[in-house]
């Protein structure tokens, strides 16, 4: 017997560097939204499906201990940037296949408790111990991108100038700001060619969602598809820059399950951890043609207002980043402007929205792990 | 705990004065690659032991500017495509600015254990 899943109810933190809060706390209150605004009592929760990337371990079960919620299953998975949707992929074939009829997922991070600056390179992968931090890997996608492309300076910024004037309408961002070009560009070289307001910051934070069956609630968000993928060998026979062939893949994937194409949706949460990202993801998922990314930014396309934004939470560049939660984060909004409810923000009339998040950071490979999700508003 | 871990970065050797880069090349597929595997990545073919470069084309570069432990930054990284492949994580020797994507590099050797090119004029 196969179900259609769907996402019952959505809760989040607020994102934020927010040392003083205990990361049970944070996922508190994320959870707590998410059963209330599902209507699903916490005793009906079959199993916990759990993004999590530094941990520490336990970290889930002291969370949910903490609610009240034990015996049940708890599975805690890392898949770097892309382990809350990981989980949620994980949940969704659960509740479909019939293993579990209504299921918790959680994403949580603490980054602030466990890191000072940017992420520490792996010092058992060759490429981090050779220092290549991560907005490293990136830059140098940007570097390619434009003498490949000609993707310009201008173009790459306006995704942040974007992002951030989206999350003047997320009262739960970590940073929104009304910026100009000029000031994105202005702002500190993190690594050549992205500055500081082109990097998504550390962030703590926790999401959740109750997923469960469509039929279940008038209201539920339907889940058309969602798709996973793990990176192949990434080097000099590659014909792409790193990390577009896996979103490529995972999209097609995703796509060819709901029945549709990029053209039908109304919005994207995707995956921005710094601007190329934002580029790399968009032409991945087939909203631009490879290399025409920075262009398609720069009409205003992707912009709230425009034909397809893509996102309109202000993204990882705003919301911040909390690894392990991002995902969920991005799922969470989407459920929430499916629904008409995202306030400021929301996009008019949106119908269908596709979430992608991508992790990396695994010498040789073209990204560790990527998810793509397809929704559908009630 | 990390000094106990072995180096995972790819090895030089130097032959008649030119640096190479020991790796490890598929007899199946001809895949060529530095990374510490036991198969081929691309394949999972059988692998045997090669050594690559020391010239090559510059893929993407960059200069890190933010602090990472154990460095002092600024410093240049470059992805380097070795004639024939593979394609390998370098730093660019006395450079802090980043090098021109197609630029010809050519590998001198390794520093504290990092692959290091310089600029072929």
């Amino acid at each position: 017997m196969s179900h259609q899943a769907a996402v019952l109810g959505v809760g989040t933190s607020s994102f934020g560097k927010q040392p003083e809060v205990p990361l049970a706390q944070l996922a508190w209150s994320a959870v707590q939204e998410a059963l209330s605004d599902s209507g699903v009592d916490a005793r009906g929760i079959e199993a916990a499906y759990v993004g999590s990337v530094l941990g520490p371990f336990g970290s889930a079960q002291r969370a949910l201990q903490g609610l009240g919620i034990g015996r049940i299953p708890v599975i805690t998975v890392e898949n770097a940037c892309a382990s809350g949707t990981t989980a949620f992929h994980e949940a969704c074939w659960a509740v479909r296949e019939g293993r579990y009829e209504t299921v918790l997922v959680l994403g949580q991070e603490h980054m602030s408790s466990r890191i000072t600056g940017a992420i520490p390179p792996d010092l058992g992968d060759p490429e981090g111990r050779s220092g290549l931090a991560l907005p490293g890997v990136y830059a140098m996608a940007a570097s390619r991108y434009m003498a490949r492309y000609g993707l310009t300076l201008r173009q790459l910024a306006q995704v942040s100038v974007k992002n951030h004037g989206h999350a003047l309408g997320n009262s739960r961002a970590q940073y929104s700001g009304d910026y100009t070009v000029e000031e994105v560009l202005a702002s500190p070289l993190i690594a050549d060619p992205l500055t500081l307001l082109q990097c998504c910051p550390i962030s703590d934070g926790a999401a959740a969602l109750v997923v469960g069956r469509a039929a279940a609630r008038r209201d539920a968000v339907r889940v058309r598809s969602c798709a996973l993928r793990s990176g192949r060998a990434w080097g000099y026979r590659s014909e792409h820059a790193w990390g577009f062939e896996i979103v490529r893949e995972t999209a097609e994937a995703a796509y060819a399950e709901a029945g549709l194409g990029a053209s039908e949706a109304d919005l994207f949460e995707v995956h921005d951890s710094f601007t190329i990202g934002e580029i790399l993801s968009i032409e991945g998922l087939g909203l631009a043609a490879e290399g025409e990314g920075g262009r398609l930014t720069e009409s205003g396309h992707t912009a709230l207002g425009g034909p397809q934004p893509v996102n309109p939470s202000g993204g990882l560049l705003s919301r911040g980043h909390p690894l392990g939660c991002t995902g969920v984060a991005q799922l969470a909004e989407v459920t929430w402007q499916l629904r008409g409810q995202a306030g400021a923000r929301q996009v008019e009339g949106a119908r269908i929205g596709v979430v992608e998040t991508m992790g990396g950071g695994v010498a040789g490979l073209d990204g560790n792990a990527c998810v793509v999700a397809v929704l559908e508003r009630p | 705990m990390t000094r106990r871990l072995p180096d995972p970065r790819p090895q030089v050797e130097i032959v008649a004065g030119r640096a190479h880069v020991v790796g490890q090349q598929c007899a199946a597929c001809g895949l060529r690659t530095t990374l510490v595997v036991s198969a081929c990545p691309g394949c999972r073919g059988e692998l045997a032991p090669v050594r690559f470069g020391p010239d090559g084309t510059v893929w993407g570069s960059t200069v890190i500017r933010v602090p990472v432990a154990g460095r002092t930054p600024p410093y240049c990284l470059a992805y380097v495509d070795l004639d024939g492949g593979p394609r390998v994580l370098v730093h660019v020797k006395a450079s802090t600015e980043p090098v021109a994507v197609g630029t010809r590099v050519r590998l001198r050797g390794d520093s504290g254990g990092d692959l290091v090119v310089e600029l072929v004029r």
